[in-house]
């Protein structure tokens, strides 16, 4: 009983109908050996009298009176610390969210909270993700966006019902979306439960084992900066336009999300890069979503690593560099309606 | 089980290796009811044997406290159960919702009501069974109830306020006190002149009833968590800081003035932990508090305090003192409990 870990939670998010229940079911039956603790937020989906099943409100409340980055989840504090309570009963916790929930509340709850800090771990937000609606549903919705830019891990879920080029382009439409999750094809949601939990994603110290891409050289990733595919219904009606099948093109509106990467071969000053991302985060954290960045510090022989979610964040160094030679710097930031080039300069102002 | 420590006899010690929910003397003011994370309750009497574990709940208790009877308790637990347990360990399940939670429990014996609540309702049951269960609803879920020394209101905190229901009558409608952000446990003062919520935050709100006043008491480290009026209602003594904060409640509410604190300094037990359980005693002007170091103090502001015990394994979470204030007993979050005996 005297168990000090932090329990690790892990956060799942979707649409209705991606699969998530399918999912929650799974992890509820199948023989893996560990016991999870299952918030939910409608109690009769799950079709499994569990005592470790629990029902939530999602009761979004504002603390400090109103702080958007203070924005929590008061029923999942109150519930965390009841589990608490029976902390031997199981090896970890999962979070359904509705279909309709802004993340931000959730994750927050998991930095913002000093007992639910204490004693719980985010482990990662994993977001299921219909292969065949996904389009639609970013159409339709901005919330859907979100879900996607917030995830640690997307499960791009019901593979079998589209087409392989329709894939390849819904996949491309998720990256740009958000760089550094890792997107796993499932059919019926069946994936091997270690790609989904016990992931560490906010961990610091795992943050570069998750992203084995994340430090690659910037071709990896110009497929969304310079995404050429044109198809009629791109614009700026969107949301209206209810055939719209295809949106490619999130470069040409403002509102959307999209990601930003900011990089360097000279080594950063440390102090001068900590005064100016707290200015970032504080300025403009209300539309950044998450950032993430690998960094190389003057001086400091390890890797600094840097993460937010929204203004709340967390860095420190984590283990060596891979290659003596290879100590690219990159900051990636994911949000809406950012300036390129206004992060840019702040960030190659931060050059020792 | 039991066993005397070394460095005083007047401790006695079990490990129910289950977290503490809940310490709660019952009505006839002698028997202590300890509820464990582990859905048991254990019963600790002067008179009895070794305490047994008594299952209550397929899970957690969640909530604990003395019935209306006067040898009783009242357990809510996450397998939706409000059950009475008496001091002979003999259980009756009052009232059962499937797949809830029974998160907060109160009852009064003049008043001769037993109120439990789940998410947003709470219930308010007739000791005697005379009367139907009373539904009453609130906008978000029920962070705290407590009935006023007289018996007559009933407080249930929530988002945003606390509302205030008349026992007696079958209002539709509650008294609203407002203040924004989230209120979790609730209290009266003795005398029924002050309501105090610990809040989400790092602070306390109360209201001074006679005409709405709010009072805003902060500054402190951590969330309060425990607070305890002391006898006469002269201070609200509280947790959350790395002392024991003390609020005046006489002559208006403490209103303009700074707490008194004691427990730290020259004990140095608290290391910086906070505290996290405070207990008023019933017939002396002394309070007991436990830190998130398992340290026990015992004193009062502006006398010299002494330790019960220095660090241990694990935060204290719940402590009570009997009515004759000569025993208190303590547990913590590893099922740590220790009997503190102050009789001759």
């Amino acid at each position: 009983m005297s168990d000090t870990r932090q329990v690790p939670v892990t956060v799942l998010t979707g649409f209705l109908g991606a699969g998530k229940t399918t999912l929650l079911n799974r992890v509820l039956t199948e023989n893996h050996g560990k016991k999870y603790a299952v918030i939910v937020n409608e109690f009769g989906e799950i079709g499994i009298d569990n005592d470790l099943v629990v029902g939530a409100d999602e009761e979004v409340f504002e603390m400090n009176n109103g702080c958007i980055c203070c924005t929590v989840r008061g029923d999942l504090i109150r519930i965390l610390g009841a589990l608490m309570k029976r902390r031997d009963k199981f090896d970890g916790i999962l979070v359904e969210t509705t279909g309709l929930a802004d993340p931000s509340p959730v994750a927050q709850t998991f930095f913002t909270d000093d007992d639910v800090r204490k004693k719980t771990m985010l482990d990662a937000i994993v977001t299921v993700v219909d292969a065949k609606h996904v389009e639609q549903r970013l159409a339709d919705t901005e919330t859907a966006d979100d879900q996607i830019a917030f995830a640690d891990v997307i499960l791009l879920n019901k593979t079998d019902l589209v087409s392989k080029e329709d894939l390849v382009r819904v996949e491309k439409r998720l990256r740009g979306l958000n760089p550094f999750a890792t997107i796993c094809h499932t059919q019926r949601s069946d994936i091997a439960l270690d790609k989904i939990l016990d992931r560490g994603a906010f961990d610091l110290n795992r943050v570069l084992a998750l992203d084995p891409d994340f430090l690659k050289d910037e071709h990896h990733h110009h497929h969304h900066d310079h995404d050429h595919v044109h198809d009629e219904h791109c614009g700026h009606d969107h949301g209206h336009d209810h055939h719209a099948d295809h949106h490619n093109d999130e470069l040409t509106h403002d509102e959307d999300i999209k990601s930003i990467s900011v990089s360097t071969d000279k080594p950063l000053d440390q102090a001068k890069f900590e005064a100016w991302i707290n200015d970032v985060l504080m300025t403009y954290g209300q539309q950044i979503l998450r950032t993430k960045g690998i960094l190389n510090m003057a001086g400091a022989k390890d890797r600094y690593v840097f993460q937010a979610v929204h203004m709340v964040s967390d860095a420190g160094l984590a283990g060596a560099w891979p290659s003596k030679d290879n100590r690219r710097s990159r900051l990636v930031f994911i949000g809406r309606d950012l300036d390129k080039a206004l992060l840019e300069r702040g960030f190659l102002a931060s050059v020792a | 089980m039991a066993s005397n420590t070394p460095d005083s006899e007047r401790l006695k010690t079990w490990s129910f290796d289950a977290f503490v929910v809940g310490i709660s003397v019952a009505g006839n003011g002698r028997t202590f009811g300890v509820a464990l994370g582990d859905g048991t309750v254990r019963i600790v009497d002067a008179e009895a044997p070794e305490p047994a574990p008594i299952t209550v709940h397929n899970g957690a208790c969640l909530s604990f406290a003395p019935d209306a009877t006067p040898d009783a308790f009242l357990s809510g637990g996450d397998d939706g159960k409000l059950v009475r347990i008496n001091a002979n360990g003999e259980l009756t399940t009052l009232a059962e919702t499937k797949g809830k939670w029974v998160e907060q429990v109160t009852a009064h014996a003049g008043a001769n009501v037993r109120v439990y609540a789940i998410g947003k309702d709470a219930y308010v049951l007739d000791v005697k069974g005379k009367k139907e269960p009373r539904k009453i609803s609130h906008p978000t879920t029920v962070g705290g109830l407590a009935i006023n020394a007289k018996g007559k209101r009933l407080a249930a905190s929530h988002y945003n306020g606390v509302s205030l229901w008349w026992l007696a009558t079958q209002d539709s409608k509650p008294q609203e006190l407002d203040w924004k952000g989230s209120h979790l446990a609730v209290t009266w003062s003795p005398d029924g002149d002050y309501l105090i919520t610990e809040m989400q935050e790092n602070a306390l709100h109360g209201w001074r009833m006679s005409d709405g006043q709010h009072m805003r008491m902060s500054g402190y480290g951590a969330k309060v968590r425990s607070m305890s009026f002391s006898r006469r209602g002269v201070v609200l003594a509280t947790g959350g800081a790395d002392t024991v904060i003390c609020w005046p409640f006489s002559g208006g509410g403490p209103m303009g003035k700074a707490p008194l604190e004691f427990g730290s300094g020259p004990m140095n037990v608290s290391d910086g932990s906070p505290v996290t359980a405070v207990s008023c005693n019933p017939k002396r002007d002394v309070i007991a508090a436990g830190f998130a170091n398992g340290a026990l103090v015992l004193g009062n502001p502006g006398v010299r305090s002494v330790a019960i015990s220095g660090a241990r394994k694990a935060p204290v979470t719940a402590m009570a003192w009997n009515a004759a204030g000569d025993r208190l007993l303590v547990g913590d979050e590893a099922g740590e409990v220790v009997l503190v005996d102050f009789r001759e």
